[in-house]
């Protein structure tokens, strides 16, 4: 085992455990079924050959494909990281009145499928194209993403930092900056890091607004059976992930969020807006009519314009159905995935376990449609295609695509059961399984269906792999909504758009509701 | 409770080597050791949290650790409070205490009267994160005893409370604990606490127990001068034995054992301190002159340099007189040591010294 920097003063205060075999075997494999696609890219580039690939990858639409991708990943992370920490900040920290609605009107937009705000937006409007549509419909979709953690940050930080910077002299805005920012730190480039992955491999969206960057390019190359090509920018794409994953890291650095006198706990003190008030309101305002009430607003215009006859009951109940089974199949598959991972992290910190937990995070860099086109080419290669095109495969794929997702809701849960809980409760006479049942279970159970939720949510709402992967004869709300869609059926696609969202609203309000728990819940997080 | 030859590493790195040790039932001992001594992995062995490498851990006849055999935690009846208290955050204060009864036991009668004996009837409906840190170990020893443990393991309960507070959780604890008759250990790296607490101290060192002994015997008759110290205050002088007496730079002075060189224990208590007598009836006394005073209300430390004949000794020298003994520094006064001293020949374990007892060995 080697030691983590931070275990360096091995005291009596720090107890290393026996090896956990179990939990490290196990999160091997989960880490090794994450990586299958990358290791079809790899295997694809390799048979296409060197030299093929390398030509590939130095095209002139590279050049043009890497500048319309990085560009607008840096423009929408940093809006949703401003966005997503002051929203955060009102919410958590101050006066603001309707504070427990805000917290959960400000998480919704994170349920609209980010193809659906687009769609909302473009069907409306012809200012929403191109890199100016990208980057309002990118920005207003995924601002959830860094207003989630930080929320969860700044409630659990230690409100006597910010006591003493201003004890020490600082004024308000010196302490929210070094003091209240710094705190949130590490989940704002968390959120950010998340962002910008999810930017790397969105398609629907950009397909909308026609803006062009690597993932709708791969898809185009997939589309056309042009396999050894799309291979090719999968791997630049890659690249860029990786990238994004360093940067992070870089980041981040040795920061950390210590916690002083855990013993007495105190809950933050409100600040108070004044006269600001009036302005913070009318941003929230505005923030939620442009995330939510745009695209809802857009679909329900146009369901009203289509008129009774585009509205297909039967089909859309069907369709909801399939998804809504989809979709909790994959969000049970991939928190169960999650489990042993966050354990082996939290509680066996080694560097060969953060090392496996970071390259689970790669599978975010890679687009859904690789992910699809992976087990599809498994599955033919290795199955004899007997599971090409099946429910099973299909929740796989999913299972893969949202594990960090997954990850991130678990591996906070299982922050608030720390050994020395279930060491206390052994101590008083009760078996392992009772400890797990009355200690550990109730302490992480919400964080495991914040996690079942988040990955239900992104399931719900999964366009590109479904495209691929789908059985014959189903279809799901997002396949649908999208046949429509593109088929210009604007009053047909419409009710998809509107039971998507509402299939994800229910999810994201048991988010909101997880975040806003009693401190006592997190009390000994640390 | 019996410990024999226990060993336990971590990794590359061994914290016990040989501990053997035996707790007396219905005694309260308490481990002191400097941090980073192996005395908090020692209390998790004999919880059942840690496994031993070597070694046997024994509750009463039943062998619970060793080669062969692992009872586990929960099997074990050892109520653990550990330094943070470790409440349940989703339970409230009652559901805490009654957490290790059978289920009909958990509301009421039991654990109402456990509440009041820690004194916290009150917040029967609390939850942790609305307690102050005493009431919150004072809820852990509460949670601890609900169960009749054989014994109650303590890790530092008190190091995370302020010292007015320590003090006072420290004696209720205390209280509770002789009430309820069990067998209590503490964890602890504070030697008042362990002294002012305990009925027997453990001194663990390097992965060793150094000595095992009544407080005051500790602090009369520690083994040696490295531990004279961390029990303590203590000067430390070279002298000469001879006979039944030893003459030290501050004196002559009582004492057992060989002939020979000698390093001889006095603690500040011992010596006494006087004004230098203008009239020159300091016969037998040091003259020496105050350095500084660390008064402390009820004594006060008064650091003296010896001058004259005793003047090669390196350092002040520390006396400690009851209340304030008004010197100013400079001021020139004399010492006497005052009573048997402990006294050590070089490499080797203490002499008896003439009125004591044989020292009283742990079995």
């Amino acid at each position: 085992m080697s030691r983590v920097p931070g275990a360096a003063l091995v005291t009596g205060r720090f107890h290393r455990r026996s090896r956990p075999r179990v939990l490290l075997a196990t999160s091997c494999l989960v880490a090794a079924a994450l990586l299958t696609p990358l290791a079809f890219l790899l295997i694809e580039a390799h048979g296409a050959g060197t030299g093929a690939v390398v030509r590939l990858i130095f095209r002139s639409l590279t050049a043009s494909l890497l500048w319309n991708t990085v560009r607008l990943t840096i423009v929408v992370t940093a809006l949703c990281a401003v966005i997503g920490t002051l929203a955060a900040w009102c919410v958590e920290c101050t006066d603001l009145p309707l504070r427990r609605m805000w917290a959960v009107l400000v998480v919704v937009p994170f349920a609209i499928p980010d193809f659906v705000v687009s769609f909302g937006w473009a069907s409306l409007t012809t200012w929403i194209q191109g890199f100016r549509g990208a980057v309002v419909v990118m920005t207003l979709a995924v601002y959830p993403l860094v207003y989630l953690p930080v929320a969860a940050s700044l409630r659990s930080a230690d409100p006597g930092q910010e006591e003493v910077a201003r004890s020490l002299g600082a004024g308000r805005l010196k302490t929210f900056f070094r003091v209240t920012i710094g705190q949130a730190r590490g989940a704002i480039l968390g959120g950010c890091l998340l962002v910008s992955l999810v930017i790397l491999a969105e398609y629907g969206a950009f397909e909308i607004v026609g803006y062009q960057t690597f993932t709708t390019e791969i898809f185009t190359e997939f589309d056309s059976f042009n396999v050894q090509a799309a291979a090719a920018l999968s791997l630049v794409l890659v690249v860029l992930g990786v990238i994004v994953l360093v940067g992070d890291g870089w980041a981040r650095g040795n920061t950390r969020v210590a916690r002083s006198g855990a013993l007495a706990q105190r809950a933050r003190k409100t600040h108070r807006l004044g006269r600001a008030k009036a302005g913070v309101l009318l941003g929230f305002l505005l923030l939620v009519g442009l995330a939510l009430g745009v695209p809802v607003g857009s679909s329900i215009y146009w369901m009203l314009e289509g008129g009774a006859h585009a509205f297909a009951g039967v089909s859309l109940l069907d369709a909801a159905g399939d998804t809504a089974a989809y979709s909790a199949s994959a969000a049970a598959v991939a928190t169960l995935m999650a489990l042993p991972v966050s354990l082996l992290v939290t509680r066996h910190p080694t560097r060969f376990g953060r090392l496996l937990e970071r390259s689970t995070f790669l599978v975010l860099a890679m687009p859904g449609i690789v992910i699809a086109f992976a087990l599809s080419y498994f599955s033919l290669r290795y199955g004899g295609g007997s599971f090409y095109q099946t429910a099973p495969l299909l929740i796989a794929a999913y299972a893969i695509m949202f594990f960090p997702l997954a990850l991130v809701g678990v591996r906070a849960s299982v922050a608030y059961a720390p050994v020395a809980l279930e060491e206390a409760g052994r101590s008083l006479g009760q078996r392992r399984l009772a400890v797990l049942r009355r200690v550990t279970l109730p302490l992480v159970g919400p964080g495991l269906m914040a996690a079942f939720c988040l990955v239900f949510l992104a399931t719900a709402t999964e366009l590109t792999a479904t495209l691929i992967l789908i059985p014959d004869n189903v279809q799901t709300l997002a396949t649908q909504f999208w046949a429509y869609q593109t088929a210009l059926s604007y009053g047909q696609a419409a009710p998809f758009a509107l039971v998507m969202i509402g299939i994800a609203a229910v999810p994201s309000y048991v988010l909101g509701r997880f975040f806003d728990r009693r401190p006592s819940q997190r009390a000994v997080a640390r | 409770m019996r410990v024999c030859g226990l060993h336990k590493s971590f990794g590359p790195q061994a914290v016990l080597m040989g501990v053997d040790l035996e707790i007396p039932s219905g005694s309260f001992t308490a481990i002191l050791g400097p941090s980073g001594s192996g005395k908090t992995t020692l209390l998790r062995v004999l919880a059942g949290l840690e496994r031993a490498d070597r070694g046997t851990v024994a509750i009463g006849s039943t062998v619970v650790d060793d080669d062969r055999e692992h009872v586990p935690a929960e099997r074990r009846r050892l109520g653990y409070v550990s330094q943070e208290g470790s409440l349940f955050p989703h339970l409230t204060v009652e559901a805490n205490v009654g957490f290790g009864l059978p289920r009909g036991e958990r509301r009421g009668g039991r654990v109402g009267e456990l509440l009041e004996t820690v004194g916290l009837s009150g917040l029967a409906r609390r939850y942790p994160h609305e307690l102050s840190g005493g009431q919150q170990q004072r809820v852990a020893v509460a949670r601890a005893l609900a169960v009749r443990p054989q014994a109650v393991l303590l890790d530092e309960p008190f190091a995370s409370l302020d010292a007015q507070l320590r003090a006072s959780v420290r004696s209720d604890v205390r209280d509770i604990l002789l009430a309820a008759g069990t067998t209590a250990v503490l964890v602890t790296h504070d030697q008042d606490e362990a002294l002012s607490i305990a009925d027997f101290v453990a001194v663990i060192r390097n992965g060793r127990i150094a000595q095992f002994a009544e407080p005051a015997e500790l602090y009369a008759r520690p083994v040696d001068a490295d531990l004279a110290r961390f029990v303590g205050a203590a000067n430390l002088l070279e002298g000469r034995q001879e006979g039944g007496v030893v003459e030290t730079p501050l004196g002559p002075a009582a004492a057992g054992g060989a002939s020979g060189p000698v390093t001889v224990l006095v603690r500040p208590e011992q010596l006494e301190i006087a004004r230098l007598d203008p009239a020159g009836s300091d016969a037998g006394r040091v003259a020496g002159r105050v350095v500084s005073t660390s008064y402390h209300g009820h004594d006060c430390l008064v650091y003296v340099r010896p001058e004259g004949a005793a003047g090669d000794l390196t350092g002040a020298v520390v006396a400690r007189t009851l209340g304030d003994p008004h010197l100013a520094e400079g001021s020139a006064v004399t010492l006497r040591i005052n009573g048997p001293v402990l006294t050590w020949a070089p490499a080797s374990g203490p002499a008896p010294a003439p009125a004591a007892e044989a020292a009283e060995e742990p079995a």
